[in-house]
């Protein structure tokens, strides 16, 4: 028996973490939520007498009707400013306070989850959770936009013609920015987290969090600051649909957000490994 | 409790690792130079070849303006009007772009905004000039003595920059070579040029010389008793191989508005205080320069934003920024120069 | 991790009898102090009560065991391991119910039991469903297992979470409060399921303000009052030294408090048992007795031999509630 109790199965409360997180009905109203997004615009679209000219609407809106892939990346310009940092602060910032009011996280921890564990296992599930966003958003978008507009020739924000391959493969891309800027959201969440019991405070200081950042990125005064702002790439995904795609922003973007990463999670481990779990 | 400290640790050390990451990339590979004259840079400057390259750009002003809100309006603004609201956009807002050189007359510029881009395509005889935002395209045939393309395309990029300035300036400048400086992950002599003369608001003018290829990597213009360059566009990349050819080939995208535009007109490519029209007078040389665009058909002092950014002086309603100012008469004429009021001044009056 | 153990290793040779052990345990939040000091002795196998009223800091002290909080100051050993370092070596071998259940609403009782057997990570995820569907079965709560939690009454909550203390064989049971919300019946089959885990010679330490609950089933009792730890030992070395009192109902009060004085007791007249509270001619007299004193059979003879007419005659011995409220100057609140 004690030899058996050595062995460690890791993976195994992160599984159940998943579970948890895509068990929930908040999870998937979110998901619903953000899927209803493009479909949305697809049909107000599909419905409008006359179709967008350039320059109407939010960007990439008169593309849609030439490529039905570009619904996707329109509703990630829409979602990516406010609805999906939403989404991912109600997830980072209920993911220990929430516990914490739920009281599930002394016993999570008397099991022993072990806090570093713990820690590392929520910021995994909401890293899952960003992938699970944007990917609905993208994927959404795809499907209601090719089943309403069909999938056709591209143009680039450069002038360029592309073909649905590689339309595909730059939505893909946007995609996978959007993600990379949740990430360091995520972080931030998580650590906010780490420092009350209520869950909806968390959720709501994460959320507020966003807008400050956002704004603060609109004031030419604090220019020196920008570069350091969490949501200072958020839409720089612009970048990626220039031919030949511009890598700068996207990788800068990568850098800042692990960056961010590194010194959110560092200050969650400090937090949460010192805390007094006392809900 | 001793061990609780212990666990803000990392914390403590991440932003130092990123603080310090972020100063070696700042600091990283600033390869000495052989020491040269400035005659010697200017050289090197001037007899560069064909260089293939690649680059992204930054352009950052900072003369002394409010900057003004992106796609402003000018109600009823047509000729004039329209054409110094573009200028004053040029001077206050801040660019990225790409820049790409290929075989002789192959180039490509790319200037970037959030959800748009603006290219000049030159492609031996073939210019095309493609705005996102409108989807519209606009070709133009050059003759075949055009001349080289930095005329019709790069206006922005520090290389036309760069040449423009030592083609004005060099006789009534002073010139030197500070310590070198390093732009795109290139090591590049520091060529400043000072203006020998104290009538002219310009400080400074420093360009970034290649050591390797003498090609222009930056260009920074201070005024006159500033510290910060109230003007800068510095390649942020560059790469001297050959770009993809496709990129010269543009062919304009399904649904675009596509206009044919004859030869001569070049307001299309750019520079549209250039236009035809109003082709201005440039008194005094050098530095000391004052262009006199004569009176359009409207009076611009009433335009109610430039009412906003003006002052009233004698003799009309100044513009006034550290870099450069702006004098529109009283009789409607526009007077811009790199020098003080009082040099406009006697400027219009002289005329 | 690795560097603590051989040392680990090595105490726990030294201090095997003992489950809990602390020594100068104190925890202060800011300048309040929650737990001030108090030394815990928990022999193996015991069944330990640890008794105090609600806001004593039982559940501060069960926190700071099981390294939910960090103490102040002072030094514990839970199974032999050090706290905090060797927790992750102890913890997988202590099951415990901490103020009370908690579990996800949205999750069916034996979901939640899987997620809190998943967050150990030395149980065997080869025999999880096999272990919760025994957990859930020896609380008897089979036939809820598919039930969301948020469906389950109070009492059924307080048996899930005794279950999830039961997911593997543990060797130390820490139960704060197991019978709150429980019925009468319920709070039976906690008591029997206590005594059943420790008949399988695991230890139990059960805090409780509720007094009959600890009599009937401990080995052995702590009491805590305001922080401090006011006695502890085995059940019968704490009612040891209390007071064994006599207690006479007469008619003839003044007389038997007269007679008893005369035979050396401290005797006085006391309130009338609620029994007889109708019977107005009765009175009742108390006096505790000390190992010297005559032994109440001949304190009876005296008494009848003097005149006076004893109705009823009681030898009390101490109460674990009369131990506490000589302790602790307060009363256990009995209704709860």
């Amino acid at each position: 028996m004690p030899g058996e109790k050595s062995r460690t199965h890791g993976g195994a409360l992160l599984v159940s973490e998943l579970r948890v997180l895509f068990r929930r009905r908040r999870t998937w109203a979110m998901l619903a939520a953000l899927a209803s997004i493009p479909v949305l615009m697809a049909v107000v679209v599909r419905l409008s007498a006359e179709p967008p000219g350039p320059g109407e609407g939010p960007p990439f809106l008169d593309q849609v009707t030439n490529n039905g892939m570009f619904v996707a990346v329109t509703a990630l310009v829409l979602t990516t400013p406010l609805f999906l940092p939403l989404t991912v602060a109600v997830v980072s910032g209920d993911a220990i306070a929430g516990e914490a009011s739920l009281g599930t996280l002394r016993y999570l921890l008397v099991a022993p989850a072990g806090r570093v564990r713990l820690l590392v296992v929520k910021y995994a599930s909401a890293v899952a959770f960003c992938l699970a966003a944007s990917g609905t958003v993208l994927l959404t978008g795809w499907a209601i936009g090719a089943a309403l507009f069909g999938t056709g020739e591209a143009t680039l924000l450069s002038g360029d013609t592309i073909g649905v391959g590689d339309a595909v493969v730059r939505s893909l891309l946007v995609g996978a920015h959007v993600t990379i800027c949740m990430l360091g959201l995520a972080a931030v969440g998580l650590f906010i987290s780490t420092l009350t019991d209520a869950g909806v405070g968390a959720m709501a200081a994460v959320a507020v969090l966003t807008i400050v950042a956002q704004v603060l990125g609109q004031l030419d005064q604090l220019a020196w600051l920008h570069p350091w702002l969490f949501t200072h790439h958020w839409l720089a995904f612009a970048d990626l649909l220039r031919e030949p795609i511009v890598w700068t922003s996207f990788m800068q973007n990568a850098l800042l957000q692990a960056a961010y990463v590194a010194f959110f999670g560092a200050l969650a481990y400090g937090r949460f490994s010192t805390k007094d779990v006392l809900s | 409790m001793a061990r609780t400290w212990s666990r803000w640790l990392p914390a403590a050390v991440v932003p130092l690792v990123i603080a310090g990451s972020v100063a070696f990339a700042a600091q990283a590979g600033a390869e000495d130079l052989p020491e040269r004259s400035p005659g010697d840079v200017l050289a090197l400057l001037a007899d560069r070849g064909h260089q293939p390259f690649s680059g992204e750009f930054e352009q950052t002003s900072d003369v002394g303006l409010p900057q003004l809100p992106g796609g402003v309006e000018v109600p009823g603004g047509d000729g004039d009007a329209a054409a110094v609201t573009s200028a004053l956009e040029a001077l206050t807002s801040d660019h990225t772009g790409r820049v790409f050189v290929g075989e002789e007359h192959q180039a490509r510029l790319q200037v970037f905004d959030t959800f748009g881009e603006r290219d000049v395509i030159v492609n031996g005889s073939d210019v095309w000039v493609y705005e996102s935002a409108e989807n519209a395209a606009a070709h133009t045939t050059l003759p075949a003595d055009a001349g080289d393309h930095a005329t019709t395309g790069e206006q922005l990029t520090p290389d036309a920059i760069a040449d423009r300035v030592v083609e004005a300036a060099v006789p009534t400048t002073e010139l030197s070579v500070r310590e070198d400086v390093e732009v795109a992950g290139r090591a590049a002599y520091d060529l400043v040029l000072t203006p020998r003369t104290d009538a002219t608001l310009v400080g400074e003018v420093a360009i970034a010389v290649d050591g390797e290829t003498g090609q222009p990597l930056q260009v920074t213009v201070t005024a006159r008793g500033e510290q910060a360059p109230a003007f800068r566009v510095a390649y942020t990349l560059l790469d001297l191989t050959a770009p993809d050819a496709d990129l010269f080939a543009f062919t304009p995208p399904a649904g675009a508005d596509v206009e044919e535009v004859s030869p001569p007109a070049e307001a299309l490519q750019g520079d549209e205080t250039r236009s035809p029209d109003h082709e201005p007078t440039v008194i005094g040389t050098g530095w000391e320069s004052v262009a006199i665009i004569e009176a359009g058909e409207r009076a611009l002092a009433d335009q109610p934003l430039l009412t906003q950014l003006t002052s009233a002086v004698d003799g009309g309603r100044l513009l006034s920024t550290d870099l450069v100012n702006v004098l529109i008469a009283d009789d409607g004429r526009v007077l811009v120069g790199a020098v003080p009021l009082e040099r406009l001044q006697a400027a219009a009056g002289s005329e | 991790m690795s560097a603590t153990a051989p040392a680990a290793e090595q105490t726990e040779a030294t201090s095997t009898e003992l489950a809990i052990e602390t020594s100068g345990l104190t925890k202060k939040f800011g300048q309040q102090v929650a737990v001030n000091g108090i030394d815990l002795a928990v022999p193996r196998g015991a069944v330990f009560g640890f008794l105090g009223p609600n806001g004593s800091g039982k559940t501060t002290t069960i926190r700071v065991i099981l390294g939910l909080a960090a103490a102040t100051s002072g030094s514990m050993r839970v199974l032999g391991r050090g706290v905090p370092a060797g927790l992750d070596d102890a913890l997988p071998r202590v099951g415990a119910l901490i103020e009370g259940p908690a579990f996800y609403p949205f999750l069916s009782g034996a979901d939640n039991l899987r997620r809190l057997d998943a967050a150990d990570r030395h149980a065997n995820p080869a025999t999880r469903d096999d272990r919760v569907a025994a957990a859930l079965d020896r609380v008897g709560l089979a036939h809820a297992a598919r039930k969301k939690a948020r469906a389950y009454s109070l009492g059924m909550k307080q048996r899930l979470g005794i279950a999830a203390a039961l997911l593997t064989p543990r060797e130390l049971l820490v139960l704060d409060e197991p019978t709150n919300g429980l019925d009468p019946q319920g709070t039976r089959e906690v008591r029997s399921l206590i005594r059943s885990v420790a008949a399988e010679g695991t230890t139990v330490f059960v805090s409780s303000h509720l007094l009959a609950e600890v009599e009937q089933i401990c080995t052995h009792a702590a009491i805590m009052s305001v922080g401090s730890l006011v006695a502890q030992g085995s059940l019968a070395d704490l009612r040891g030294s209390g007071q064994t009192v006599v207690r006479v109902t007469t008619p003839d009060g003044e007389g038997a408090v007269a007679q008893l004085r005369h035979l050396g007791l401290d005797a006085a007249s006391v309130a009338p048992p609620r029994g007889a509270g109708r019977d107005l001619d009765v009175a009742a007299v108390e006096a505790p007795l000390s190992g010297d004193d005559p032994a109440p059979e001949d304190i009876v003879a005296a008494l009848v031999a003097a005149g006076v007419r004893v109705r009823g005659f009681d030898v009390e011995q101490p109460s674990l509630e009369d131990r506490f409220v000589a302790l602790t100057g307060e009363g256990f609140d009995v209704a709860r």
